[in-house]
């Protein structure tokens, strides 16, 4: 009876246990290749991006025709325009008499420049889409209802949250189109009744768009929106996970 | 113990068999990480082939005709061309909002959730829905800008005459029909309340007298369309039988507003020219500053 002896390790054997059996790796990621059910478990669970889900998942929340990724795709689209907006912040200045040269500098003189403007607008008209049909695949597949009510109202204010990032930041490049955009947008924030004036006001830090506005615009499109977006945005995903994943027929 | 505390879900859902589940790893991190690459490279290939618009700087003195707020808030734009500016600009988006997020705990049954549509008629209810949605937003908004009432002569030689024009738009009502006098200064508080009042302070308070014919026009019929003609869909499909259920009378209700705030949002960007004029995309022709024309 022949006994099967082990085979010799090949070099990309070694090699491959030198890189990623060794300590320095193993204090990074301390779980191995994800082949193995086990390992493919762990890797979920101890990583702190990948632990947004859950290890194992219902099979028909996988089939692409189920969400069509839209709520994913949506916070990518925010994960985007942060990268982009970040790369465009190293260049823009946020007052009257640069803004506009800025952006054509951008366009004109920064390597990609032009390329990384282009991605941040497109990302954000897609970011706005994405929400609303986010928010219509919910509906119609009755994802609103219990548990996951309170989830549906934290929907409905990051829609109105995706909409306030979109308008204030249409008013940076200081362009006509920026400028009359805004000025109809607030005009009609402006025609509310009671408050709507002194909300106006508020907004612009005066009776027109000027500089006032374009700071307050941007301070709000940079950190102060974002913030509360990314508030929201943890709400939302972690409720998903105490409301069970997934909503699917009882 | 620990259960005792904790509140417990409305509803929860029972534990599922193993055998119905998948690995998050790989199997749905392989499907996000192909809708991410998928994006990334379309977004790409868009930003590579199309510029961001930059018309020139921003000049106050110069006021491109039409001028337009961002896309997606042309559907109020659209509005505020047929109603009350505060009505259309907030009041009507700020109650539509918050009957969106009441959504969830008007229609509290569980059934059917996590399916598409999921009720038995749903899907009719959907589609006859977002069509009146859409067509009767198209018929309102051609009646209003009196497009309505040129293409019925136009086409069909058909004119009311003198007697029927108060029924061309909605201003014609206000301007055509013979209110007495009185009822354009109504005044409905004796006193000047300036909390209600948007002049400037000090001016003279016009806004303890009701223009009636105005508030008719600007305020009165509006509002009975945006709840009259919802409610009216909501009736007639209840009626037909379709409508069984509250989840049924949302689907009415939410298709109903994409097909109209779809209708709003296409014809306030495609449609409207200068003066705010109603017009044919093609016909778009902006002075001053053009969308898009860079």
């Amino acid at each position: 009876m022949a006994v099967e002896s082990p085979t010799k390790p090949t070099f990309a054997d070694k090699l491959y246990d030198k890189m990623f059996h060794n300590y320095v790796w193993k204090s990074i990621f301390r779980t191995g290749y994800p082949n193995t059910p086990r390992n493919q478990m762990l890797v979920v669970a101890t990583n702190v991006f990948l632990h947004l889900h859950p290890t194992r998942i219902h099979r028909t929340h996988v089939k692409i025709t189920h969400t069509y990724c839209l709520g994913g795709l949506s916070f990518f689209m925010f994960l985007g325009l942060t990268v982009t907006g970040i790369l465009l912040m190293f260049y823009y200045v946020p007052s009257v008499d640069r803004a506009y040269l800025d952006i054509q500098n951008i366009q004109t003189n920064v390597q990609f420049g032009q390329l990384m403007r282009n991605m941040h607008r497109w990302m954000a008209h897609a970011m706005v889409i994405l929400v609303f049909l986010h928010m219509m695949r919910v509906f119609y597949t009755g994802a609103y209802k219990p548990p996951r009510e309170f989830n549906w109202v934290v929907g409905v204010i990051l829609l109105v949250l995706t909409f306030l990032l979109s308008f204030t930041g249409y008013l940076l490049p200081w362009d006509q189109l920026a400028f009359w955009a805004i000025t109809v947008g607030t005009n009609i924030a402006g025609s509310a009744p009671v408050l709507g004036p002194k909300s106006r006001f508020w907004l612009l830090g005066g009776l027109q768009v000027g500089p006032d506005a374009l700071i307050r615009f941007y301070t709000l499109h940079v950190i102060g929106l974002p913030l509360l977006a990314a508030i929201f945005m943890a709400i939302h995903f972690w409720r998903i996970r105490r409301d069970g994943g997934l909503a699917r027929p009882l | 113990m620990a259960t005792a505390v904790v509140a417990r879900p409305v509803a929860r859902p029972q534990a599922r068999a193993r055998d119905e589940e998948v690995l998050v790893w790989p199997d749905l991190v392989f499907v996000e990480f192909i809708a991410a690459m998928v994006f990334t490279i379309t977004l790409f290939l868009l930003a590579f082939l199309v510029n961001a618009p930059l018309l020139d700087q921003a000049n106050a003195d110069v006021t491109p005709n039409p001028s337009k707020a961002p896309w997606y808030l042309l559907n109020l734009q659209e509005l505020l061309l047929h109603m009350n500016a505060a009505m259309a600009g907030v009041i009507i988006p700020t109650i539509w909002l918050g009957i969106l997020a009441a959504f969830p705990y008007f229609d509290r049954e569980t059934e059917g959730q996590g399916k598409w549509f999921g009720t038995e008629r749903s899907v009719r209810i959907t589609s006859v829905s977002a069509i009146v949605g859409i067509v009767g937003t198209w018929v309102l908004i051609l009646w209003d800008s009196g497009k309505g009432a040129y293409l019925l002569n136009k086409w069909f030689g058909f004119s009311g005459g003198d007697k029927l024009r108060f029924l061309e738009n909605m201003r014609a009502i206000q301007s055509q029909l013979p209110w007495p006098e009185w009822s354009r200064k109504i005044t409905y508080l004796p006193f000047n309340l300036k909390i209600l009042s948007s002049d400037a302070p000090g001016g003279p308070t016009q806004f303890q007298h009701l223009d009636f014919p105005g508030w008719l026009v600007e305020q009165g019929i509006p509002i009975a369309a945006l709840v009259g003609l919802p409610a009216l869909l909501i009736y007639s499909l209840w009626k037909m039988g379709w409508v069984l259920t509250r989840r049924d009378a949302l689907l009415a209700l939410f298709s109903g507003f994409v097909g109209a705030y779809g209708i709003l949002t296409l014809v306030g960007t495609a449609f409207r020219g200068p003066g705010q004029e109603l017009v044919f995309p093609w016909q778009l022709n902006v002075s001053e500053g053009i969308p898009g024309e860079e």
